[in-house]
């Protein structure tokens, strides 16, 4: 039970999917070949797919009378019936609502929900030219009660030439999705039209079996016409082989009497088309059957058709997103070299005198350590002198938030260029114009204030941390540490014993050389250190790069990218619909086809 | 009536050189190269327009315009069957196939020579015929306009623009069919348009409801302004057959036939007066449609925005070029002592004798930083000797400050002023290529310019003081020239004067050395004295040199940018100049038009 419903909230979702890609076709220009096709699609779930699903019953079969204007439609209708039942008149484009004629009791008329979507039954008659989305239902009574067509419904549909029709083909076409057979009628005159034959190719490629029947030639021309139709246009209908060869069936131009009484006068006409309905369906089990699975694969088949119509759209979405991306990159870019190429964290240096106060040694030992460092202050000044004259500090540079805010700065602008030099353009270039100028920058400056402030906070913690962590490292491998501090004194005591030894007896300027021998086990420690510590300044570039990606420009990018299938955009809507049509049709294919509901 | 015709007869010969002139004035217009960006959809349009132009003038050019009347409709509505009939034998192809003609059918007098014909209508089947009754009057046939091969649609399009009169045929069924109805409507303001509907026969037979397809038709043209339009009601296929069996008119023929009055319309109906009317009104349409065109594409007049955007450029360009200016001030401050060397350099040529002397002996301490690694400024192969070139250096920072930050702002710089542009109304697809093509500028070259002119000109105003700095600067000059040797030679005198003159004095070490020290004093006081009086320290002159180095850069800008929207406003302006002298003389020309268009009864062949 629950199964079911699900199966319906599916259908009416993909119905309602149809119909808004339907109408977002209709709203571009280019798009707009694409809306009948998608009009029967829609038509196709609501009352193929969805019939089967409501276990509708095989009969009664639905027969459409469709063609251009003053083709005769209404006429093949009264033959179909067997009496005058369709209003058929001289003014082309009358009728402008599908009407059925049935004679299987009423009471078997589908209900359900869904069924024929937009369209509303009338309650009373209503001439049929009444412009508005609704249909008729008339019951009437066969010739005889086994007659063929018994329990089937005969639809005439409006038609699809005048100027008018683009007003009421959505009718039709909701019709013929409906159909189980396609009752094609051309006169002599518009056999070889481009519109009909439009129509009757999307209705073949739909699966729909098809009845031709040419109308109002003279009774000699009729063979001759026929096999032309069949060769001018017949030949170029592309049949996928789905359904069964299309017959043509001639009627030429009527009688006063053979119009007026079909079922007698006009019998041989009558029989010669119901015989080829005939032949279409053998059962109405098989050509519902049939109708079902052809409406299934093409719903399938058309699926490509979507992307085609979202086409414009995703390149676009693809191009934004290429210049969020190229915004990004260079965001990243001036922040590394306008900031961190001349940031050296000046917080490291204190981390270097921390290492080498700590490789001096505690307690009494100290007093030795000092002494050395005495010793070596001739080496300390010197080396200060040197460095400070060498030294050249980078250049100067901006505080970090000013260059991030530059960068953002410059980032929107780079867009918001890019999205005015496409505006020509409908679609999402002018909805991400618009946001422009209502707010957008505003909104993305708060993101990014939101996201910097724990950027800078990152900062601080992470430079300490690395800091601390070496100090600590060595702290606790107390053996080492310890052999690293005693060994330099002892290094310094057997430099100095060395110079003694060597020069002995030492004059006074021998005893120079003693703070040079003192220095050399320093420099060494010293370089040791400011090793360590250009590591962890390096470390802390790339980190700090990384960090910004993290915290800053990923976040803002993806929300960038992402903004125009935000918010109730159709690019939004486009993309669920382009998710959940396919996903759809899947789960109701897979129900329709198992065993259990066939 | 041949008074009218005599004085009718120039007139429209006349209006040929004018509308020669205003397709010359306007394929002028075709070949400009816009500022302002006309869609190709409007540019065909109005190609088109130039071509019918040309068209008409070349129709007018004559004693005797020829009218064209042309048939169009759907397939198999009878067009050919309407042009058999008018003819009276099989001139074009009839047949239950659709479509049957594929080509345009050109029934005309044979005293007319088909290189009067339009180009367009040479290249299709030609007929001629001997009837007088018809001899100002081409009757063309043409392809269907709804069937599946679409290439007869094409070749109907490409003629309909040679047609006065459009005779839209329709049929029971097709009198209102989508396809044959917008172009139409397309067509409606280019010619005359009469009415048929053919296959009267099947009009007439009556159902239980709906409308006769001529009231039906009569509604719908009501619709789109065709208050009385001219209507035939025709059963071609009728006349034909009576043709065939050599009778002068049908036995049987439907209520309300009209193919007579149709033949005797384009036989008789049609005189002089009213051709000439026909031509004149075609003439008048497309001047409307022409004027409407080019006021479609009509440039703005931008020059107000084009202040406004200037206006809002110059604070941007200078927010610019003082962020710039930083950066580059930023890069020069590692290289401080290069700058103060360089300085000194230049002021020891002030000095003279051992003053000199000794500024080069102390500016020594800067010469081994040629020996550090540094900037790739000073290539080796350049003047080895020069130790310092300006020049270099500068290109050196210039580049560096591009590397490091300034290319990057350039280009947002670029995105910033188009945005600020679009924001007071210039519009962006006229300014986009143009900004874009100025900032592609070497900018590197423009920097180190910058710098070295700044530094010059820092330079130039501290040794060209003013007022009492001047003084005391001349003062310290002279001092520093005169001083040390004084200081040498009194010392030296003095140690003499004590040798010689006074007793018991022996000189010690100390006593030799004494003048020597005594100069070297005297030097470092006039050298401290230099230092305070010339500050030739890079702190002292770094806020000036960046702030002259910012109006260097702001110029600099302003060059390249602020006269854009300016001469692109005006650049604009003069299209539109040029766009409504055309349309000003369209105007004058159709109301030319107006005051001699004749009283002839043609009203009904256009709608509103």
């Amino acid at each position: 039970m629950n199964e079911t419903k699900a199966h319906r909230e599916q259908l009416a979702q993909l119905a309602a999917d149809y119909d808004w890609l339907e109408e977002y076709c209709r709203q571009h220009p280019d798009l707009g070949r694409h809306a009948g096709q998608l009009r029967l699609a829609a038509a196709l779930t609501r009352n193929v797919v969805g019939g089967s699903l409501e276990q509708r019953p095989d009969t009664p079969l639905h027969i459409a009378v469709v063609g251009g204007a003053g083709s005769g439609k209404s006429t093949v209708a009264n033959f179909l019936v067997g009496s005058v039942v369709a209003e058929a008149n001289p003014q082309a484009g009358y009728t402008r609502h599908p009407i059925a004629f049935t004679a299987s009791p009423l009471s078997s008329w589908p209900s359900y929900l869904g069924f024929l979507g937009p369209l509303r039954r009338l309650d009373e008659n209503q001439p049929s030219n009444l412009d508005e989305d609704v249909y008729q239902v008339h019951p009437v009574t066969m010739p005889q009660t086994d007659d063929p067509l018994a329990d089937d419904v005969i639809w005439d549909c409006p038609d699809m030439t005048t100027w008018a029709s683009t007003g009421y083909v959505s009718r039709l076409i909701e019709i013929s999705a409906l159909a189980d057979v396609i009752v094609y009628v051309a006169s002599d005159e518009r056999y070889n039209d481009e519109v009909p034959t439009q129509f009757l190719q999307m209705l073949v490629q739909a699966g729909k079996a098809v009845v031709v029947v040419l109308t109002k030639m003279r009774e000699a021309d009729a063979p001759s016409l026929v096999e032309h139709f069949k060769n001018e246009v017949l030949s170029k209908i592309h049949n996928t082989g789905t359904i069964p060869p299309i017959p043509i069936v001639a009627m030429p131009s009527l009688t006063e009497a053979e119009r007026a009484d079909p079922a007698q006068a006009g019998a041989r006409y009558r029989v010669q088309l119901l015989n080829q309905i005939l032949v279409l369906c053998p059962s109405a089990h098989d050509a519902r059957k049939r109708t079902l699975q052809n409406a299934i694969q093409y719903l399938e088949s058309s699926l490509e058709q979507l992307l085609d119509v979202a086409k414009t759209d995703l390149t676009d979405l693809e191009t934004w997103k290429t210049a969020v991306e190229n915004g990004r990159k260079v965001f990243e870019d001036r922040y590394r070299k306008e900031y961190l190429s001349g940031e050296s964290f000046r917080r490291l240096d204190r981390t270097r005198h921390q290492l080498l106060e700590l490789l001096e040694p505690p307690g009494s030992a100290q007093y030795i350590g000092r002494a050395f460092s005495f010793i070596r202050l001739p080496y300390t000044l010197g080396r200060d002198f040197l460095f400070r004259s060498i030294y050249q500090s980078e250049a100067s540079h901006l505080p970090e938030q000013t260059v991030l805010q530059n960068a953002l700065a410059s980032w929107l602008e780079q867009l918001q260029a890019e999205s005015l030099r496409r505006t020509n353009t409908i679609g999402i270039w002018k909805s991400i114009n618009q946001a422009f100028d209502s707010g957008l920058k505003q909104q993305s400056q708060e993101r990014f204030q939101v996201q910097s402030r724990t950027f800078e906070l990152m900062q601080g913690d992470e430079l300490d941390r690395a800091g601390r962590a070496l100090i600590d490292q060595l702290e606790a491998n107390t053996s080492l540490l310890n052999f690293l501090r005693y060994g330099k004194i002892a290094l310094d005591a057997v430099a100095i014993i060395t110079v003694i030894a060597l020069t002995w007896i030492p004059s006074w300027y021998h005893l120079l050389l003693i703070p040079v021998a003192v220095a050399i086990s320093h420099i060494m420690a010293e370089c040791v250190v400011w090793w360590r510590v250009d590591r962890i300044r390096a470390s802390a570039r790339t980190k700090r790069i990384e960090q910004l990606s993290a915290q800053i420009s990923d976040p803002l990018a993806k929300w960038f990218e992402e903004w125009p299938t935000h918010g109730g955009s159709p690019i939004e809507r486009m993309q669920i619909v382009l998710r959940r049509v396919p996903e759809n049709l899947k789960a109701l294919s897979a129900a329709i086809r198992s065993p259990k509901t066939v | 009536m041949s008074q009218l015709n005599t004085a009718n007869a120039p007139f429209l010969r006349t209006l040929a050189p004018l509308l020669r002139g205003l397709e010359r004035r306007l394929r002028y217009w075709h070949d400009l190269r816009l500022l302002y960006p006309v869609s190709a959809i409007q540019r065909a349009e109005l190609e088109g327009l130039t071509d019918d132009l040309h068209r008409k003038a070349e129709a007018l050019d004559v004693d005797q315009p020829l009218l064209v009347v042309m048939l169009m409709g759907g397939t198999g509505v009878g067009k050919s069957s309407l042009m058999n009939a008018l003819a009276g034998a099989a001139i074009a192809p009839a047949s239950f196939e659709r479509p049957t003609t594929r080509d345009p059918v050109v029934y005309f007098h044979q005293s007319i020579e088909p290189e009067r014909l339009d180009p367009a209508l040479r290249l299709c089947r030609l007929v001629k015929h001997d009837r007088d009754a018809l001899r100002q009057k081409i009757i063309v046939d043409t392809p269907d306009v709804d069937s599946n091969d679409l290439t007869n649609r094409e070749k109907l399009v490409s003629v309909l623009p040679v047609a006065d009169v459009v005779l839209y045929v329709g049929s029971q069924e097709k009198y209102h069919d989508q396809l044959g109805w917008e172009l139409f409507k397309d067509h409606r303001q280019r010619s005359a348009f009469a009415f048929i509907l053919n296959k009267w026969d099947r009009c007439v037979q009556t159902g239980p409801s709906g409308v006769r397809p001529d009231a039906d038709l009569l509604k719908d043209l009501k619709n789109e302004g065709f208050e009385k339009p001219r209507l035939f009601r025709t059963t071609a296929q009728a006349w034909i057959d009576a043709a065939k069996a050599n009778k002068s008119q049908p036995d049987q023929l439907p209520d309300g036939e009209q193919f007579q009055e149709l033949r005797d319309w384009l036989e008789v109906g049609l005189t002089r007066l009213e051709i000439e009317a026909v031509k004149a009104r075609g003439v008048g349409q497309l001047f409307d449609q022409l004027m409407r065109s080019l006021n479609g594409i009509r440039p703005p007049d931008l020059t107000a925005e084009a202040e406004k955007v200037r206006l809002e450029w110059k604070s941007t360009l200078g927010d610019a070029s003082g962020m710039a200016s930083e950066v580059l001030v930023g890069t020069l401050d590692p290289r401080r002592s290069d700058i103060e060397n360089y300085f000194n350099l230049r002021g020891q040529d002030r000095f003279r004798g051992l003053m000199a002397a000794y500024l080069k002996l102390t500016s020594l301490r800067y010469s081994w930083r040629a020996f550090r690694p540094t900037l790739s400024v000073r290539t080796t192969s350049q003047k080895p000797e020069d130790d310092f070139e300006l020049a270099t250096f500068a290109r050196g920072c210039a580049r560096r400050a591009g590397e490091r930050s300034l290319d990057q702002r350039n280009q947002a710089l670029v995105n910033t002023l188009l945005v600020e542009a679009n924001q007071v109304g210039f519009p962006l697809s006229i300014l986009n290529d143009r900004t874009i093509q100025a900032s592609r500028v070497n900018w590197d070259e423009r920097w180190m310019q910058g710098v070295v002119e700044s530094l010059n000109d820092v330079e130039r105003e501290l040794s060209n003081p003013q007022g009492s700095r001047a003084i005391v600067r001349q003062a310290v000059r002279l001092i520093s020239n005169v001083l040390p040797e004084g200081a040498l030679i009194a010392s030296i005198f003095l140690l003499l004067w004590r040798f010689f003159l006074v007793e018991d004095f022996t000189p010690s070490l100390f006593h030799v050395f004494l003048p020597l020290f005594v100069t070297f004093g005297v030097l470092v006081l006039c050298h401290v004295l230099v230092m305070i009086v010339f500050p030739l320290r890079w702190p002292a002159i770094r806020e000036q040199f960046q702030d002259l180095l910012k109006v260097r850069l702001n110029e600099e800008y302003s060059r390249i940018y602020l006269p854009i929207p300016g001469e692109l406003a005006m650049g604009v302006l003069s299209e539109r100049t040029t766009v409504d002298e055309i349309i000003r003389e369209l105007k004058e020309s159709s109301e030319w038009l107006t005051a001699r268009e004749s009283a002839a009864k043609v009203d009904e062949l256009y709608g509103r």
